[in-house]
């Protein structure tokens, strides 16, 4: 039996209202939107920084997303040396499809139920920008959620995986262009076909679930195939995820299954349906204690303007007011032999005086021993001084930069970071502060990330 | 130790030179010390070159041949010194100890930078943002890395934003009186605070200007000083630190951002050397590193001119004004001035070399018998003081 032992949720700091996207949308309809510096390795880090389990231990990782940033380089690979998980475990990537989320988990599933993986990380990360003016005619919504399906029991169990493919699609891209079949044919011939089908396999009796998730954009047509197959209205599980964050792609069957979980919904069954569908039965167990999700959902600012989205989607439009564009050197070669300092927070504890320091030195400059220890750092600290740098270009200018005392010791100096509105997010000194990964230069072509600062929830 | 004499002293005008390239200010700065000297070009039997940034200008400065090459000044050692903001001080202090080692009787330190050939963001910020660690202090400017201490003074002693401004205030008031100073108008304290942010606290008005420039001394042993030709002025201490490094400061939890340990550490070297024990009382005027209003305040208190925490004190009650009890500045400073990198730890030497001789018009202060200069480069780094008399 495989489970899901632990689970992280990474939500774009920021929102759009329909209405502000385009003068047609919905009242009380929201899209989450990434800073300007995030994209979907950032959101799939952040996701997994609440699973609690030592690196050591996980033996694979499954990287989901309908946007990949990588061709020819897996971001599961890229994220496990992130992470600092074991070199050469078996990495994956499932891109593509909306339904590439629990296409992992199932796979994940098996693996473990092969009995040859103990612990597998399942990571979907989805940060999709339609095109200008069609904002609504084209899903999309900015997150990432994390599961660590693990042999070991957890929060809630998968109890059965299954696939059920298909040969037709609805609306799909071929060569790069945009292809729709017509409605009627593909949703009868597609959608329910495939529906009804992979229901009649998978599910013998639709009666011990309190919670039926169907994830689609179908969905709404959806409900006469359930009722056929004997489900009854009352079962359904409806997304309510849709209107506070939009459709999050791969990662969208996962949120609802963990909104479920937290919902403390007892036997959930998620349908995930894109050119094909995924039909998972999930145990929970949990005692519904945690609200992770819930609590995230709550922390969100919300974009004034269309101009400021703009601003936001053409990330790497890197001006201040006085600086014109200019190119900045990063160097993989530098990033991979400081990784230890750079991307784990490995510092260094003198032996003699206590003085952690971040950078390596041969000496303790306080007590000038040479016998240190390496420690790991922690991500949340005070602010110790600060400033905000005017000259310094940046898509949203000015830069803060905190100078910061981390818990537990030693020091860093790193930007602030989600200040689209700098005058909402004042840092003073003394100001309880977190690490998140960005990336640091936002127009580079090459993926460089670094450490930034958020103010803590109080 | 024994004293070493300043002979010879010479310094260009400090700004937008655009009619001089980095040859010409060197043959200007250099001309006019060889001519206060009176010897000849062919006396000098080493010399120092301070440029800081060769990469911004013309590819000039990267070794102390671009010294040699617009004097035709051949067939002797030269060495390019390079260390930041404290590059001309410490071209001083090589030419010190090389005429107390022997290696020659008569010793040139030059310092000369030019900035102005490239526009202001192409300068020094660009170094900033284009090259340098991709992640670590990525985002500060020179501006930054010392409005950080600003921010601190301001939590820790009640320093206000008015405090700050006020030494950029009485500095471009001293600037007025200085014919080669880059700016000679004196500005309102409105002004100051209300010029355009650069690095909260500090505004445009609180940052000094890059500039071209170029500033020369000749020294030799005082046993050599030949008292019918020469008005020589005595280097009584000189003491150079390297404290910390280029990134340490951000990242070094014992830091305090309220001093520079390398000020200290040089200016108890120098007063020492001097036997100098009570500063206020035994110097007669400071030149300070103003490359930000809010550094020389700190810088009071780093030199003992006030204890920690006092220094708004000094500034509030005018003393380190022309006719206060210990002007700082009296040349307008970095932020009158204008900072060309290598040459303005040579510029101080020659503006209180100038008050030391009475001949500095003006801006004169009465009966000056001692002066320090002090240069601080790098992100507070590196500290040079120099001690000189009469």
């Amino acid at each position: 039996m495989s489970y899901i032992k632990s689970y992280g949720i990474a939500l774009a700091h920021f929102r759009i209202e329909d209405t502000i996207l385009n003068p047609k949308g919905k009242k009380d309809m929201m899209k989450s939107v990434c800073f300007s510096d995030e994209d979907v390795i950032t959101l799939a880090v952040e996701a997994t920084s609440t699973i609690y389990h030592q690196p050591s231990t996980i033996d694979a990782i499954f990287f989901a997303t309908t946007s990949p940033v990588f061709k020819n380089r897996y971001h599961a690979s890229y994220l496990a040396d992130l992470l600092n998980l074991p070199q050469g475990i078996l990495t994956l990537d499932f891109v593509n499809s909306s339904r590439s989320g629990t296409d992992a988990l199932l796979l994940a599933n098996v693996l473990i139920n092969s009995g040859k993986y103990k612990n597998i990380l399942v990571v979907a990360s989805d940060v999709h920008f339609p095109s200008i003016g069609k904002e609504l005619a084209t899903p999309f919504g900015h997150a990432a959620c994390a599961n660590l399906i693990s042999s070991e029991k957890g929060i809630a169990e998968i109890t059965s995986a299954k696939s059920f493919s298909s040969s037709l699609a609805e609306e799909f891209s071929y060569k790069g262009k945009n292809i729709q079949y017509d409605l009627r044919f593909s949703r009868d011939a597609g959608f329910k076909t495939n529906l009804t089908s992979s229901l009649k396999n998978f599910v013998s009796n639709p009666k011990p679930y309190d919670a039926v998730i169907l994830n689609s954009l179908y969905a709404r047509m959806g409900g006469g195939v359930f009722s056929k197959a004997g489900f009854e209205e009352k079962q359904f599980a409806k997304d309510t995820l849709a209107s506070k964050l939009g459709n999050t792609g791969a990662v969208h069957a996962l949120l609802l299954l963990i909104n479920e979980l937290e919902s403390e919904k007892k036997n959930i069954l998620l349908v995930d349906y894109t050119n094909g569908t995924n039909i998972l039965e999930v145990k929970n167990n949990s005692t519904g204690k945690t609200k992770l999700f819930q609590d995230e959902l709550k922390n969100f600012e919300l974009i004034n303007s269309y101009q400021d989205y703009l601003l936001l989607r053409k990330a790497g439009n890197f001006n201040s007011s006085k600086y014109e564009t200019k190119e900045m050197f990063s160097s993989e070669m530098m990033q991979e032999r400081e990784k230890d300092t750079l991307q784990y927070l490995k510092g260094l504890k003198c032996d003699k005086c206590g003085t952690i320091y971040y950078l390596k030195s041969t000496r303790c400059k306080k007590c000038k021993s040479d016998k240190f220890s390496v420690i790991q750092l922690s991500k949340t600290g005070t602010v110790y001084t600060f400033t905000s740098e005017h000259y310094f270009p940046s898509s949203f200018p000015p830069i803060s930069i905190l100078v910061i005392d981390l818990d537990g010791g030693g020091r860093m100096t790193v930007q602030q970071t989600n200040t689209m509105y700098p005058e909402r997010n004042k840092i003073e000194i003394g100001s309880k502060v977190k690490l998140v990964l960005r990336k640091m230069i936002e127009h580079d072509a090459k993926p460089n990330y670094f450490w930034k600062a958020i103010p803590m929830m109080s | 130790m024994k004293d070493i004499a300043i002979i010879g002293i010479g310094v260009t005008k400090f700004g937008e030179l655009f009619h001089q390239s980095y040859d010409d200010l060197v043959r200007d700065a250099a001309m006019q010390a060889v001519k206060d000297a009176q010897i000849s070009l062919d006396d000098i039997g080493a010399a120092w070159l301070s440029t800081a940034f060769p990469e911004i200008g013309v590819f000039k400065g990267r070794s102390g041949m671009d010294l040699c090459e617009p004097l035709s000044l051949y067939n002797i050692p030269v060495t390019r010194v390079s260390n930041f903001c404290a590059s001309g001080a410490d071209a001083i202090r090589n030419a010190v100890n090389a005429l107390h080692a022997g290696e020659c009787e008569v010793a040139m330190a030059l310092g000369v930078e030019k900035l102005r050939d490239r526009q202001p963001q192409d300068s020094i910020v660009k170094m900033m943002v284009e090259y340098g660690h991709p992640f670590l202090q990525k985002g500060f400017t020179a501006a930054g890395t010392f409005a950080v201490y600003a921010n601190r003074m301001m939590k820790e002693f009640g320093v206000t934003r008015e405090d700050i401004s006020n030494v950029s205030l009485k500095n471009h008031y001293h600037g007025s009186l200085n014919e080669k100073a880059f700016y000679q108008k004196p500005c309102s304290l409105e002004e100051v605070m209300k010029s355009p942010m650069v690095a909260d606290p500090l505004t445009v008005l609180d940052s000094c200007p890059t500039t071209d420039g170029a500033a020369c001394v000749i020294l030799v042993r005082a046993e050599d000083v030949d008292k019918k030709k020469h008005n020589p002025i005595f280097i009584k201490g000189i003491g150079l630190s390297v404290s910390t490094g280029w990134d340490l400061p951000f990242f070094d939890p014992n830091h305090d951002f309220l001093s520079f340990e390398a000020t200290r550490v040089a200016a108890k070297s120098a007063y020492k050397q001097a036997g100098i024990t009570k500063p206020i009382d035994e110097i007669d005027l400071i030149e300070v590193h103003d490359c930000f209003s809010i550094v020389e305040l700190i810088t009071y208190e780093d030199l003992g001119l006030c204890k920690q925490g006092e220094a708004k004190d000094l500034i509030r009650g005018k003393e380190t004004q022309l006719g206060g009890k210990i002007p700082v500045n009296v040349s307008g400073g970095l932020l009158s001035c204008g900072h060309p990198v290598g040459a303005t730890g040579i510029r101080m030497v020659v503006e209180v070399s100038n008050h030391l001789r009475g001949n500095a018009g003006e801006r004169q202060v009465k009966n000056a018998k001692r002066g320090l200069t002090h240069n601080i480069g790098g992100p507070g780094a590196i500290a040079s003081v120099i001690i000189l008399e009469n």
